[in-house]
């Protein structure tokens, strides 16, 4: 029996819980305009697992990269329900670098 | 050098497992009269792709068919959750669906509005003031 997958499932099921507590908190702190820099991380973890020799660690570094890039899509919609008062909401954001720039893009919202 | 494949299809099958489930519950929940046959399909599903992981001695199988089938038996548990979020209001009623006709007889805080798909504003907003910034979107997208 391989029990590969099945633990791996288990352990991705936990990286995507962590997701929900940081795109919480990184909206509540910095703001969803920051999307474009988490998805960006979150890529270059998948791209660096590449080159992990063992399949655990190259793994589990794709599934956190992997979280990284869909938290990147959830940050606006947070941000909406942070307004609503659904979750914790504070004006005073840190705006990231290139704000104006990525104020012009559409957010992503899968 | 050599290149490990791995964590490509880690990623891949996380982020396909979570959109999918994300999309596919959100409609399903919608459109469907009962709940229990889609957490049945959806559990029997998990249960499979697990079978196959487990039985494989190829690990890029047994990964993705690990992680999605493991995204697949959380999405069970996400159809009874979707149906709190509707009686809450946090995501929109379905009045031609006859269970969701009835939440929204029963459950004040549910509406057919889809609260969320609007631009972030940057304060505070009510459930009110969302619905004509939802409305006001809907007008714009129409011209």
């Amino acid at each position: 029996m391989n029990t590969f997958g099945l633990l791996l499932g288990i352990a991705t099921l936990f990286i995507i819980g962590l997701g929900f507590v940081w795109v919480i908190r990184a909206e509540q702190r910095l703001g969803y305009l920051w999307w474009p820099y988490f998805m960006g991380f979150g890529l270059l973890l998948i791209a660096a697992s590449l080159f992990l020799r063992s399949d655990w660690a190259s793994a589990l570094l794709g599934a956190v990269g992997a979280s990284f890039v869909w938290g990147s899509t959830e940050l606006k919609e947070q941000a909406i329900r942070a307004e609503f008062g659904w979750f914790p909401f504070r004006a005073e954001k840190i705006e990231p670098p290139f704000a104006e720039v990525i104020k012009k893009w559409p957010a992503p919202d899968l | 050098m050599h290149i490990n494949l791995t964590g490509l299809i880690a990623a891949s099958s996380a982020f396909l497992g979570i959109w999918l489930g994300h999309v596919t519950v959100r409609k399903v929940e919608r459109l469907a009269p009962k709940l229990w046959p889609p957490i049945i399909a959806a559990l029997a599903l998990g249960v499979g792709l697990e079978t196959i992981s487990l039985s494989t001695a190829q690990p890029l199988l047994s990964a993705s068919t690990g992680i999605l089938g493991i995204t697949f038996l959380w999405d069970a548990l996400e159809f009874t959750r979707q149906e709190k979020r509707i009686k809450k209001g946090h995501a929109p009623a379905n009045p031609a669906n006859p269970r969701h006709a009835r939440i929204l007889a029963e459950h004040p805080d549910a509406t057919t509005t889809d609260l969320l798909d609007r631009d972030p504003i940057g304060c505070p907003v009510t459930v009110d003031e969302a619905i004509r910034l939802v409305d006001r979107k809907d007008t714009k997208g129409a011209q």
